[in-house]
């Protein structure tokens, strides 16, 4: 096994307090809309903590834009334009995930630090770092003070229209954390993955570089 | 020649008369209201024995002399009188007490226009002894009955002769001044709080809600009033209800469509407010430790202020017009437009998206489920293969 540097520091940080601030943004969120049938805590507190956490996520996020901004690792973000390329690596990605990964098939995407996506990775992970993220943060920060934003909250259709957007947010990440907990179990042991992205930074991938399952989460 | 001319053509002074009839004419009907007679002030509406005591009650500055350096204001102004809700009353319904023959020369005894203001409010239950019950244990009567002089009776937030519609925070507020920094230090939202809940919502613990959605004009930036003698809201509403039984959701989309059919007029939205189903119960007032102070009141599915909706607007004598909706409205997905501006979290949360989570959870958890069930049968099918494979080799 070889092992490869693909996770620099910034991101794991920002990673790691991601992974908690989403889980408990998750939880309070749930226990904010729907009071009365789970009880893990008050309303109130679970708006406090919401909007606490909510507001170190928007920092956060600005600490995973500036490496990616202020560093050429901005690559893996890197978007592939012939829809065909796509398509086809896509599908044998699919192939790989629904068959080959049983049978030890190698992995048909190579990870490297510049390019540590597979195109199913990549095309999810620009919706969600580019259009997702930023639409929740605004959408949140909107109902956190609703009277003081009325003008931007007016501007999107109302508060109403910015809930529901907030809220069809919340419900893809409450399907995407049990998917992106999984798909990170999918290494070449069950746990390479986590360790690679929580403390090394290390992926281990084969010597040959022809065999291997290290793709990121 | 000339008098051809004579036959077809008018004199100069036929001329002259018709343009200076026709120059008046015209300033008259572009400025009418410069010269027609002056309109007539609300006070011309009352009745000749109130117009008979506010010839003198109507004099700015009138004031009994109490004694000791106090004084009572005596003066009515007779055009705030005439516009209030009792302006049709007249001034006896109230002061019954007044003996015309002996008045003004025999005197009351007063000893303060504080203790004056706390006799007459007792009058007003003559009339409105539903709303007298009611406040009988409120926390303004308790205080008074323990002494406290100060504490408010009915025309402290009524007024006495200009009572008009108007709003509970206005009114709460003319005392409670601090109330928005009371609440800042502990509700989340606390100016929204205050601005969409009346205070008796909260303060009034026993009363029962409601949510009441105005008509509101955002480019104007203020509610809705049915123009005077033209009334068009409860025709509409009334016409949107097919079945009479509340506006559902589709039916509320279609009232909002007629309501904005005309694009050039600025477009008006449903903002909502927890209001009293009935004002009367607003006087049950209570102590403020006994305030609701539970988010969970409101913010909770099924919640008791979501079970009655009702859309309104301010008719042109400032009450509000309503008309019945049913509660699903407040969480239908085809509110999303018409009731853009009311949603209260936790508490008119969508059904839709309610079954959208369950299925996106459900799709969650299928992932790893589905991957492994996947994964067995894949490991099975290669097995068999392989066993399969030696059997063939064996076989040949």
């Amino acid at each position: 096994m070889q092992k490869l540097y693909i996770h620099p520091l910034p991101v794991r940080i920002w990673h790691m307090i991601n992974a908690v601030g989403f889980v408990l943004m998750l939880l309070t969120g749930t226990q904010i809309r729907y009071i009365g049938l789970i009880d893990l805590m008050s309303f109130r507190t679970a708006v406090t903590v919401h909007n606490w956490i909510g507001f170190v996520l928007i920092g956060n996020y600005f600490i995973w834009l500036l490496f990616y901004l202020f560093t050429d690792k901005i690559r893996v973000y890197h978007p592939e334009l012939s829809p065909t390329k796509h398509f086809q690596a896509s599908f044998r990605q699919l192939q790989y995930y629904g068959y080959g990964i049983f049978k030890g098939s190698p992995n048909p995407h190579q990870v490297s630090a510049y390019d540590k996506f597979n195109p199913m990775q990549s095309m999810m992970y620009q919706v969600v770092m580019f259009l997702l993220v930023p639409l929740l943060a605004v959408t949140g920060v909107l109902m956190w003070d609703v009277q003081g934003f009325y003008g931007a909250v007016d501007f999107f259709g109302g508060v109403r229209v910015v809930d529901t957007v907030h809220v069809l947010i919340y419900i893809f990440f409450a399907f995407f954390i049990f998917f992106h907990v999984y798909m990170g179990s999918l290494g070449h042991t069950p746990t390479a993955h986590y360790k690679a992205m929580f403390i090394t930074g290390y992926e281990e991938v084969e010597e040959e570089h022809t065999h291997s399952g290290a793709a990121k989460p | 020649m000339a008098g051809s001319r004579n036959a077809n053509t008018i004199s100069a002074a036929v001329f002259h008369r018709h343009l200076v009839i026709g120059v008046v004419a015209t300033f008259f009907a572009l400025f009418p209201g410069k010269f027609m007679a002056a309109e007539a002030a609300p006070a011309d509406k009352l009745s000749d024995g109130d117009k008979s005591c506010l010839g003198c009650h109507g004099t700015e500055g009138m004031q009994k002399d109490l004694g000791g350096g106090k004084l009572l204001s005596l003066h009515v102004a007779g055009d705030d009188f005439a516009k209030s809700v009792h302006g049709a009353n007249g001034c006896a319904s109230c002061h019954a007490d007044i003996d015309l023959n002996s008045h003004p020369q025999k005197t009351k005894n007063i000893s303060s226009s504080r203790e004056y203001s706390i006799a007459m409010a007792k009058v007003c239950a003559g009339c409105h002894a539903e709303a007298q019950n009611e406040s009988e244990t409120s926390i303004h009567a308790t205080l008074l009955a323990k002494g406290k002089q100060s504490a408010p009776v009915c025309t402290d937030c009524h007024g006495s002769h200009s009572v008009t519609p108007k709003t509970a925070y206005d009114t709460c507020v003319g005392c409670h001044n601090a109330a928005m920094d009371a609440h800042a230090k502990w509700l989340p939202n606390a100016g929204l709080h205050l601005e969409v809940v009346s205070c008796a919502a909260c303060h009034a613990p026993t009363a029962q809600r409601m949510v009441d959605l105005r008509l509101y004009d955002g480019a104007a930036k203020k509610w809705v009033s049915e123009k005077e003698g033209l009334p068009q809201f409860e025709k509409w509403a009334r016409a949107a209800d097919t079945d009479a039984n509340g506006l559902d959701a589709l039916e509320l989309r279609k009232l909002m469509a007629q309501i904005n059919h005309d694009p050039a007029q600025p477009e008006k939205t449903l903002r909502g407010r927890i209001e009293l189903r009935t004002a009367v119960q607003a006087h049950q007032l209570s102590d403020k430790a006994n305030a609701i102070r539970d988010c969970a009141s409101c913010h909770r599915q099924g919640a008791e202020p979501f079970q009655n909706v009702s859309i309104s607007i301010v008719s042109a004598d400032g009450r509000p017009l309503r008309h019945k909706a049913q509660k699903e409205v407040l969480s239908s997905a085809l509110s999303v437009d018409s009731l853009r501006e009311f949603y209260a979290v936790g508490g008119t949360r969508s059904t839709l998206l309610d079954i959208l989570l369950v299925l996106a959870t459900l799709g969650g958890l299928s992932v790893p489920i589905g991957h492994q069930i996947l994964k067995r049968i894949v490991q099975k099918q290669l097995e068999r293969e392989a066993q399969a494979k030696p059997d063939e080799r064996g076989g040949a």
